[in-house]
């Protein structure tokens, strides 16, 4: 099964879900089902962040699987972050998120 | 923006970066069309702009626009009512895409193709008032519309 995780509410998402849930069970290819994209609101942008240490393995991590990494724009141009994320990870809106996904159409989309 | 601000930020100085345009910029998209409109332009992401305007003179006044809603191209169109407003019509027209991307230098370079968008749908509606305001002082046959569609990248 391919899922796509939204990252909608903040507090201990970021820094416990995915960084140690998530995350690790991607690299140890043990997380049970095939992540194509994830897609970030609000302060959650800051992981993509260049330099962050849980971006960065997740964009590792995204490079290796071919998984879609997106910031939402408008959180982005808020916090100033828009032209300081990884190299490759984009930002836009639904329709770019769904564009991006188009070709790689996961069967869940779960928003945490 | 001509309308007083109502938000909170009332008392701070307006920035001009994305979101601060794109916040106006909604404002101002939700006003009624003014007399002098130009026609809607679309690229090539089925995103839509439209620009109109009130000149007098030759002189710009109130500028609005309609726009698809994506923050970048709304902050384009946004950012080009803020430094137009009271060019005359010709100068107006030589702001170009280039210049709205220097002036937003965080811009991703993906998002960047709204400029020109943002910019053709502008230079439309002046070339709709460059050809009403030449019309009532030269005649019906002024081609300085023609002019102002082509003007400089």
């Amino acid at each position: 099964m391919k899922v796509a995780y939204i990252f909608a509410t903040q507090r201990h998402n970021i820094s416990y879900v995915l960084a140690k849930m998530i995350l690790p069970q991607l690299e140890e290819n043990r997380h049970g089902v095939d992540v194509v994209g994830m897609f970030f609101f609000e302060d959650n942008n800051y992981v993509l962040v260049d330099g962050n240490p849980i971006g960065a393995r997740l964009a590792k991590v995204a490079k290796e699987k071919g998984m879609l990494l997106m910031g939402c724009d408008q959180c982005c141009y808020e916090r100033e972050i828009a032209d300081k994320l990884f190299a490759g990870v984009p930002i836009g809106c639904f329709p770019d998120l769904y564009k991006a996904l188009s070709g790689n159409m996961p069967d869940q989309v779960i928003t945490l | 923006m001509d309308d007083d601000c109502s938000m909170a930020c009332c008392g701070v100085t307006q920035r001009r970066n994305v979101s601060d345009l794109f916040d106006r910029g909604l404002r101002r998209s939700r006003q009624a069309p003014l007399a002098i409109q130009g026609e809607t332009h679309r690229d090539a992401n089925g995103f839509t702009a439209s620009f109109s305007l009130a000149a007098h003179g030759g002189v710009l006044g109130k500028i609005g626009f309609k726009a698809s809603t994506c923050v970048t191209l709304v902050a384009y169109c946004e950012l080009i009512a803020e430094l137009t407003a009271g060019q005359d019509i010709a100068q107006a027209a030589r702001l170009s895409p280039s210049d709205l991307v220097a002036e937003l230098p965080n811009v991703p370079a993906l998002k960047r193709d709204r400029a020109p968008l943002a910019i053709a749908a502008f230079r439309d509606a002046l070339a709709a008032a460059s050809t009403l305001s030449n019309q009532s002082t030269q005649g019906e046959h002024y081609e300085g519309r023609l002019h102002l569609r082509h003007a400089a990248p």
